[in-house]
């Protein structure tokens, strides 16, 4: 079973998948989301994965079965609600079942050991937190690329460690966001010019710290909707003005001098949250750059739009 | 008749537009103010006695009155991206600028955004409500990808909840007997315009009044002159002659052209003609259900573009052999992503072509109509 994962929605807690960081895709769809494109390129190219896992959260992932129904793999599309509400985490607790009995159908497997997971996801979590809460002393870069291999790895396998640590850089300050940050190479740039990533709302960092923990006892399900469901909330979730305060109130906290937002081209969610974002942070005199990828490995013109920012802030 | 017609699209056409700022003189509507997505569940707010606006609507007048380009500027200069969809780039430009054929809606007093048909729409009244400050209510429709009964409990746990709301936010008090009359106005509506649409496929019918007319089915479905007003339309219709037969018959696949005068390409389809369309056929909403929250589920649950591939091909493939049409006009809609699979496991020949419903500079119409001209010999000389 080698499942091809997207999103911070799909509950690491059921089974290990292949966290989606970046591929090379022929495909190209137009005024589509280029991350969501290479996920269906690496789904159907890639003769190691066998299944594919991917939510129901904006307009891109929602079709995305639609571009591989004839793969012959395994599909499975989780819902993702729109609120957070009791009865949006009761639904999506049904999802989460769903999602392992459909793993257990087409594998002809039994899922038995979630509680071990959920352990082992509580100290992962709990390592990723201790980091993100000493950024300030360390390499960034190093630290979002030891939690993407470690997304890729076997849950087992994952050791975020403490090697980190020794790294430390200096620089203006700065916070960034956006969606899955699948071009980390833009954060080697931000560091190289001077600035210094000291937080940020993605999901495969800030967003997972602000909730590290499920509870083993009880509902499982439940308990596995509620902590994925109370983390700091991606703007397909529909509260833009939580987004605006959350991100503010770390920012101010951290005492950050300007905002990197890194997102895909043609990714709506973002794009409606940075029209509102840009204007509610500079209202604080604090600058915005939005970096607009084209696709999975973009970073070509991050460059020289960072660079300027640099000199702004 | 056709005046009979007309005097009640007026009616309802001035109902709607009279509190627009070009008309409204400083008045508003006597009760609360939503601003709703086309497929909100628009009965109950109607229930509650909320005026119901619908900002994608007026996109489409906004187009059809040729003022989009400078308000889609606009809106990019308030760093809106003009890769989002252009109904909500042409709204938030009128609203910047207030300039509209008919000025701008009256302020909303709350929110109602549905993802029935996409993810967008949520999205955008998110910058809505940011703008006006007002409460935002999204309901989630997971549509037919998630276990049937479960997605029945989470929708109408939020049906429920919508209601509660509205009724702490208007004062008033939903009567459970009101909401049966005007879900049965809204089931009657969609009967009569499927009535209406058949004629499609045999008669001298073109898209044009169609494409205008399912406005009602949008802005009025549960508002019982909707229902008159379209079983006049059918009679009417019933009494045209016969398509001519000689003309190619092809199925436009995809949005009206709001800004085009005849909303579909008209002056190169010739030696065609529209025999359907699956634009016409997305508000009829099938309100079925033992009770009104199994009907509202039912209905705002399985929307087409809500629906999982295996049954809008279903649906569509079904719509396509009734059309009786030999090739199909496939529009990829920039604005629209959840409609660019839409046209996926079709049997007939296609021709592929990119263009907005608002934005008329995304249309290349030279390559529109090479391509037309090909499949249409292609099918004329196999």
């Amino acid at each position: 079973m080698n499942i091809l994962s997207m999103s911070g929605f799909v509950p690491e807690q059921i089974c290990d998948t292949v966290r989606f960081t970046q591929y090379f895709g022929q495909r190209n769809i137009a005024s589509y989301c280029g991350y969501a494109s290479d996920f269906i390129s690496q789904v159907m190219g890639d003769q190691n994965i066998d299944g594919a896992v991917y939510p129901k959260s904006c307009d891109s992932s929602r079709i995305i079965g639609s571009y591989l129904e004839m793969c012959g793999k395994f599909l499975h599309q989780i819902n993702v609600p729109a609120g957070t509400d009791h009865a949006a985490v009761m639904f999506f607790a049904e999802e989460i079942r769903r999602y392992q009995q459909q793993i257990e159908k087409h594998y002809h497997t039994a899922i038995n050991n979630i509680g071990e997971r959920i352990a082992l996801l509580n100290r992962r979590n709990r390592e990723i937190c201790e980091m993100y809460d000493d950024l300030d002393t360390l390499d960034y870069y190093a630290y979002i690329e030891n939690i993407h291999k470690n997304l890729q790895r076997p849950l087992c396998e994952q050791t975020v460690g403490d090697r980190l640590r020794q790294v430390h850089r200096t620089g203006k300050r700065v916070f960034v966001t956006g969606s899955f940050l699948s071009g980390i190479e833009i954060a080697r740039i931000i560091e190289d010019r001077g600035l210094k990533i000291v937080g940020d709302d993605l999901p495969e960092s800030g967003r997972l710290c602000s909730f590290p923990e499920t509870k083993d006892t009880g509902d499982v399900y439940l308990n596995i909707s509620a902590n994925i469901m109370g983390r700091r909330l991606s703007p397909t979730q529909d509260h833009f003005n939580r987004i605006l305060e959350a991100d503010l109130a770390e920012i101010k906290r951290k005492e950050a001098k300007g905002v990197i937002m890194v997102i895909q081209k043609y990714c709506e969610p973002y794009e409606y949250l940075y029209s509102i974002y840009k204007a509610y942070l500079e209202a604080q005199d604090i600058p915005v750059l939005k970096i607009s990828l084209l696709h999975s490995e973009d970073t070509q013109k991050a460059e020289l739009q960072i660079e300027a920012f640099a000199d702004i802030i | 008749m056709a005046q009979t017609i007309i005097r009640i699209q007026t009616k309802l056409m001035k109902e709607y537009y009279q509190y627009f700022s070009k008309y409204a003189k400083g008045g508003r509507p006597e009760g609360k103010v939503a601003w709703i997505t086309a497929f909100a569940p628009v009965e109950i707010l109607e229930a509650l006695g909320i005026s119901c606006y619908y900002p994608e609507s007026y996109a489409a007048v906004i187009a059809a009155s040729s003022m989009e380009q400078s308000l889609l500027s606009k809106s990019e200069e308030l760093n809106l991206s003009r890769d989002c969809c252009s109904y909500s780039c042409c709204i938030q430009g009128c609203l910047e600028l207030e300039e509209g054929p008919r000025g701008v809606p009256p302020k909303p007093d709350m929110l109602i955004a549905t993802n029935n048909q996409c993810n967008t729409l949520p999205n955008w009244w998110n910058i809505l409500a940011h703008r006006y400050k007002v409460p935002l209510i999204v309901i989630d429709y997971p549509g037919d990808g998630a276990d049937r009964r479960t997605a029945y409990h989470y929708v109408t746990a939020q049906h429920r909840n919508l209601i509660t709301e509205l009724e702490r936010l208007t004062g008033n008090k939903l009567h459970m007997d009101r909401l049966a009359e005007l879900v049965e106005n809204s089931r009657n509506s969609v009967k009569a315009w499927k009535s209406v649409i058949r004629h499609m496929k045999d008669k001298e019918v073109i898209p044009t009044g169609l494409f205008d007319d399912i406005n009602f089915l949008i802005t009025a479905r549960c508002r019982r002159e909707t229902s008159e007003m379209y079983t006049m339309l059918e009679e009417e219709l019933s009494r045209r002659p016969l398509a001519n037969q000689e003309l190619l018959p092809v199925f436009w696949l995809g949005y009206p052209l709001w800004y085009h005068a005849d909303r579909y390409l008209s002056s190169i389809l010739e030696g065609c003609r529209v025999s359907g369309s699956n634009y016409i056929t997305w508000w009829n909403i099938d309100y079925a259900g033992e009770d009104l929250f199994e009907c509202l589920f039912n209905a705002y649950n399985d929307t087409f573009l809500n629906l999982s591939q295996k049954t809008r091909n279903e649906r569509l493939g079904r719509l396509i052999r009734e059309s009786g049409a030999k090739a199909a006009v496939t529009l990829r809609n920039k604005s629209c992503k959840c409609d660019f699979v839409s046209a996926r496991n079709i049997d007939i020949p296609q021709v592929e072509i990119d263009m907005d419903m608002i934005d008329r500079t995304i249309l290349d119409e030279k390559a529109a109509r090479d391509r037309i001209s090909l499949v249409r010999e292609t099918i004329c000389t196999g």
